[in-house]
């Protein structure tokens, strides 16, 4: 489904990524590890394609298209979703809209029928049961004075809406307690697929609790220095970042 | 005054623009077609013969023409405005028609000329069996004159008259003398002077004591005819306990030259009534080069003059090349409660500058300021307010929230608010914030699959949603495609 | 023709002899600063920049050009002490320089401070540039006018990298003369290349008699330098007190000023910063406290020119019996200058009937990768704030005072230096009745 292949990319003259190759399989969950500024939240944001994020080398392919031609509209068309990391408020902009916008967009882009205001709605309602949010967020406006896990559950909300064939979750668990970090992993648990694959990035262990993957990889340097499978993220918790720092070196030495 | 002295155009320059041709070039422009139709006017020029002939034409009481030499002989008097953050050139007040007149003139609705019934169609005027449908009563300005009143009858019966200001400086002389000037005065400024001593025509609005006026009411006001300035009056009051809530909507065929529009707009609200005024201002702003475009310097004034009255001003604005307007409220009776809410949004070369002057004078008045301006290429825009706290009016408020946004480097976003306090029991706050369209909105809209332009306007409507909230529905649609018409080619 | 005849203020000014600076360029400078001056007269309230203060009053008296006796004027050394503050100080006598009372013996390396009458007796070549310069916007009279008579004042230049840790002084007096005199004084200010001072900037008064008193000054600061800038203002009851100040900043170089204005009838005080580099700083704060008939007028310009630039400025206004209290605040960021933040807030106190507070934030962006924010209020002490102080056993009056000056130091309390922070305290405190 993903193919990213030698990625080398740069923000503000700095190269962050250095060669970072991942293939994702459809179904499957890959989680990407790594300490504070190894270029974790750079590999969401060169997926989705934000500006200001400069591809010098590499490929990335997904279903056989170059994901790095697209737009980033074009890109959620494809089916690629990115849960941030720091959600935006956008104040007067009434959050059904939105949503609404972005699904029929998506859908149009796919050749596929618009939905009318009222079979959306309907759409909405079942979708916000999954996430157990109050259904007056619908009518706020989109992020504005949303709490931390309001944002974070509003971003996987809206993942179970547009049901993308990827998703990208960048530190998702950051800023939750015990209790939305499960209500999160619950959320993204139910849209698990043979089909849908994901990307979960963070610092932390205890999220991959919940949300078991597949397959773990290990970011440093900007490009992924350790894979293995979930007792990586074990052995990363109990030995610390610094263990594949010093674990990590020669490899990133000998490039 | 006879008719010889009257110019027919019928008119080269009409058909050498014709509407095709007008359409096909100015997509962004949906209101810039110009209507065939034979009309009258007077030749330019403007000296107390023209007056006189206007009025004449007008068939006014001699009060009247008097009125008008009086606000002509003062406007001489008076030096040529210097424009702060405006940059015009000069304007030839003697190359300007002062009257352009449909030619077959109309008797009622069935024999307006059916091109000009197809124009409001087209400008998307609820008029006739249309207006009846969305419930509007609606005075259409077209050019100078006044040509047509729908639903007259049933305002009649609850005694609200909503007719032409000529019908009604016919009909009812003694309430426009009592009224007319007595909020703006005839050398109140430059334009209000000039448009004084050349009003051509207007709407009249009066809601009797207790009245609420069973419909909303709206004019919509069209720039035809070519080197013709359009110079409207309206005149609304609202006696004690009334009410009313009345729509203006202004569109102006595309033109390579400027045109000009000096409007006078006098509300007054007696003990309890509350008066409601919305613009949607759609007048052509000139093309991407800056190239025509109306001037529009308008002068709208309400009087609180009785006590718990209540004045509200919304408007929309986004076309014309240079707008110069302070829609404002004299706070005069205790409790009286003043408001404005703006969009200003300005492309291209367009330059507004626009705001309110809230005056308190009462006690207990209350004064809110909302004003959103949206700059977009290389044009400015500025909101220029003044909040005045006179030393009697104890407990005064006021709240002022001014904020800018700004979409391309080229362009100025300004805000030059004067606050003036001399009663230490007002509370009087402001703020402002400018900003441009952030980064991370756009993409985070973009990457939910949301195109650039279309996410551009969501969040834009989202930034006017304050204003927007204040219209009444249809206007509310109507404005917010106006936006994004507007806006178009803007990003990127 | 039919020339109006000019008013007093200007007659009298027009006739006086200028300074004789035997530089020929200075003597042309300042003859085309008095005819300037004379041909626009003062400007009335219609200039943008006056429209809130007007000169009509002033314009109707006549000021002598100098006081001749500033020289044997005597003044209370104790009137010039500040806070236990010691170090070099310049002082002036109604625009005169004082060596007896000043202090220059100690200064610390790297730091040249002389009064401007030596500087020009010396080299005046070095300051050609300053001096020669022209006013020509319409509410430029006092500039024109210090500009032809100010032959005194305060050059201070310090040396690239010199960090000074004593604060320098300069101070002001306007002196009872026996009849109303102008004077002037003019300031050049030079931080080098990442040079760093603090410098203290008073105005005072010796005995009550009316004068008119004006300062124009250049601040400039080279790349990373840095200004702590104090003002105290304490002028004499009787004297108006026009002053202009002009900051310059280069790349990532500060300016962190804290101004209070407590004294003289009309005191203007015009500031200026010009954010030439990428990433200067302006941090203007201050309070102003017109009482009695005291008329305040405070101009603050911000002028973002270059990238990364940023202005924060507080500022607090306390009207009281007739006095009256003028704000404006204008943000201007240019073309080019990506990534300015600039916020702006002005509140004011408005405490008596017949006083008035006019307050005009501006903002003019002509960028638009920038954060510009301003706020301004007026209005009154938060009820709520002095019930509970009251209902914990503090009388009224008492509760208003302190409520009063702790809206007044607000500005005050990113000032580093803890002793002039109790000053102003101290100052606050003796100005609000108790």
């Amino acid at each position: 489904m993903l193919k990213i292949e030698n990625l080398h990319a740069r923000v503000e003259g700095k190269d962050i990524l250095k060669g970072l190759s991942l293939e994702v399989k459809p179904g499957e969950v890959h989680a990407i590890m790594g300490p504070n500024g190894a270029g974790k939240s750079t590999l969401g944001n060169v997926l989705s394609g934000r500006e200001g994020y400069e591809v010098t080398e590499g490929s990335v392919l997904f279903e056989g298209r170059n994901l790095l031609e697209l737009a980033p509209e074009e890109r959620a068309a494809a089916g690629v979703f990115l849960a941030f990391q720091y959600p935006v408020e956008i104040p007067g902009v009434n959050n059904t809209y939105f949503l609404r916008a972005a699904y029929n967009a998506q859908r149009k882009a796919r050749g596929e029928g618009e939905l009318d205001s009222m079979q959306f709605l309907k759409l909405v309602r079942e979708k916000l049961k999954i996430m157990q949010l109050s259904p007056d967020l619908l009518n706020r406006a989109v992020n504005e004075g949303f709490s931390g896990g309001e944002k974070k559950r509003n971003e996987i909300f809206q993942m179970a809406l547009l049901e993308p064939k990827l998703a990208i979750l960048d530190e998702t668990d950051s800023g939750l307690d015990i209790d939305a970090l499960k209500q999160v992993a619950e959320g993204v648990n139910a849209l698990r697929s043979p089909e849908r694959s994901f990307i979960v990035v963070t610092h932390y262990q205890r999220l991959l609790d919940y949300i078991v993957p597949d397959h773990v990889h290990v970011l440093a340097g900007g490009r992924i220095v350790e894979s293995g499978d979930r007792s990586l993220a074990l052995k990363l918790e109990e030995h610390g970042y610094a263990w594949v720092a010093e674990h990590g070196e020669p490899a990133g030495a000998s490039a | 005054m006879t008719a010889e002295s009257i110019e027919t155009r019928a008119d080269n320059t009409l058909l050498r623009d014709n509407a095709e041709v007008a359409e096909a070039l100015g997509r962004n422009y949906a209101a810039g077609f110009v209507t065939e139709i034979e009309s009258e006017s007077l030749p330019p020029g403007l000296d107390e013969g023209i007056i006189r002939q206007l009025s004449a034409i007008k068939r006014e009481p001699e009060w009247m023409t008097q009125w008008r030499l009086a606000a002509f002989r003062h406007w001489q008097t008076m030096p040529t405005p210097d424009w702060a953050k405006l940059k015009i050139d000069p304007i030839d007040y003697q190359a300007i028609s002062y009257y352009s007149a449909p030619k077959a003139g109309p008797k009622s609705l069935d024999e307006v000329d059916p091109a000009l019934l197809e124009t409001y169609e087209k400008l998307g005027v609820p008029l006739h069996e249309r207006a009846a449908l969305a419930g509007v009563a609606v005075d259409a300005v077209f050019d100078s004159v006044s040509v047509g009143t729908t639903f007259r009858k049933k305002l009649a019966e609850a005694g609200v008259i909503f007719c032409s200001m000529s019908e009604a400086i016919r009909e009812h002389p003694a309430l426009v003398q009592k009224y007319l000037g007595s909020v703006v005065p005839q050398g109140d400024n430059y334009f209000a002077a000039l448009n004084s001593a050349v009003f051509s025509d207007g709407s009249f609005v009066f809601v009797p004591e207790g009245v609420r006026c069973p419909m909303e009411l709206s004019t919509y006001f069209r720039i035809n005819a070519q080197n013709t300035g359009q110079f409207e009056r309206t005149l609304i009051v609202c006696e004690d306990r009334a009410q009313v809530s009345y729509l203006e909507g202004c569109t102006a065929p595309r033109r390579d030259e400027n045109q000009l529009h000096a409007a006078v707009v006098e509300l007054v609200a007696l003990e309890g009534a509350d008066i409601k005024y919305s613009t949607v201002q759609n007048w052509y702003p000139g093309d991407e080069n800056g190239v025509g475009g109306i001037y529009n310097f308008v002068t709208k004034r309400g009087d609180c003059r009785g006590a718990d009255s209540k004045i509200s001003w919304t408007q929309v604005e986004t076309g014309s090349a240079v707008t110069w307007k302070y829609p404002s409220v004299v706070l005069r009776g205790d409790r009286s409660v003043g408001e404005f809410y703006s969009v200003a949004l300005t492309h291209h070369f367009q330059q507004a500058d626009t705001g309110t002057k809230m005056i308190h004078i009462g006690r207990d008045t209350k004064s809110k300021i909302v004003s959103k301006g949206i700059s977009a290429g290389r044009s400015s825009n500025s909101y220029r307010g003044l909040v005045k706290v006179e030393k009697g009016a104890e407990r005064a408020r006021n709240y002022t929230q001014c904020d800018s946004l700004l979409i391309g480097k080229k362009c100025g976003a300004h805000t030059f608010p004067y606050m003036e306090v001399k009663n230490p029991t007002a509370i009087v706050e402001h703020e402002a914030t400018t900003s441009k369209i952030s980064d991370d909105q756009l993409f985070y809209c973009r990457s939910r699959g949301i195109g650039e332009e279309d996410a551009v306007s969501m969040i834009v409507d989202g930034f006017c949603k304050q204003v927007f909230r204040e219209l009444p529905m249809e206007f509310a649609v109507e404005a917010k495609k106006l936006l994004e018409v507007s806006l178009e080619g803007a990003v990127g | 023709m039919n020339q109006p005849a000019r008013p007093p203020f200007v007659a009298a000014l027009a006739e006086a002899p200028l300074p004789a600076s035997g530089v020929a360029w200075l003597d042309k400078a300042r003859r085309e600063n008095l005819d300037a001056f004379v041909a626009a007269g003062l400007p009335d309230t219609r200039v943008e920049a006056w429209k809130y203060t007007a000169l009509r009053a002033l314009s109707q008296r006549s000021f002598a050009a100098g006081d001749a006796q500033a020289l044997s004027r005597d003044i209370d050394p104790a009137l010039l002490a500040l806070a236990g503050i010691e170090g070099p100080a310049l002082v002036f006598v109604n625009g005169v320089y004082r060596a007896d009372l000043s202090m220059l013996d100690a200064l610390p390396a790297g730091v040249d401070l002389q009064p401007l009458s030596h500087a020009l007796a010396a080299d005046p070549e070095s300051l050609r540039f300053t001096l020669s310069r022209h006013y020509r916007e319409p509410g430029d009279a006092f500039a024109r006018l210090n500009g032809a008579f100010a032959h005194d004042g305060a050059v201070l230049r310090v040396a690239a990298g010199a960090k000074i840790s004593v604060p320098l002084r300069l101070v002001f007096v306007g002196a009872a003369a026996g009849a109303e005199i102008a004077w002037h004084v003019r300031h050049l200010v030079e931080l080098g290349e990442g040079a760093e001072l603090t410098l203290i900037e008073q105005h005072l008064g010796a005995g009550e008699q009316a004068h008119l008193g004006t300062q124009l000054g250049d601040v400039t600061l080279h790349a990373d330098a840095t200004l702590h800038h104090v003002g105290l203002q304490q002028a004499g009851a009787g004297s108006s007190l026009v002053r202009r100040s002009h900051y310059r900043l280069g790349a990532r170089a500060q300016t962190h000023l804290h101004a209070l204005e407590l004294g003289g009838t009309l005191a203007r005080h015009d500031l200026r910063a010009e954010l030439v580099g990428d990433a200067a700083g302006f941090h203007g704060h201050g309070a102003f406290l017109p009482d009695g008939r005291q008329h305040m007028d405070i101009q603050l310009a911000i002028g973002h020119q270059a990238r990364n630039t940023v202005s924060s400025s507080t500022w607090r206004g306390v009207a009281s019996g007739r006095g009256r209290g003028v704000f404006r605040g204008a943000i201007v960021v240019n073309t080019g200058a990506d990534g300015a933040d600039a916020v702006l807030g002005n509140k004011n106190l408005l405490l008596s009937p017949q006083a008035e507070i006019d307050t005009k934030p501006e903002l003019e962006i002509y960028a638009d990768e920038v954060k510009a924010a301003h706020g301004a209020t007026v209005g009154q002490l938060d009820e709520r704030a002095s019930f509970y102080l009251r209902s914990r056993g503090i009388p009224e009056p008492q509760a208003r005072t302190l409520l009063t000056t702790a809206f007044a130091r607000a500005p005050f309390e990113s000032l580093a230096s803890e002793r002039l922070r109790e000053h102003i305290d101290q100052l606050l405190l003796a100005r609000l009745p108790a």
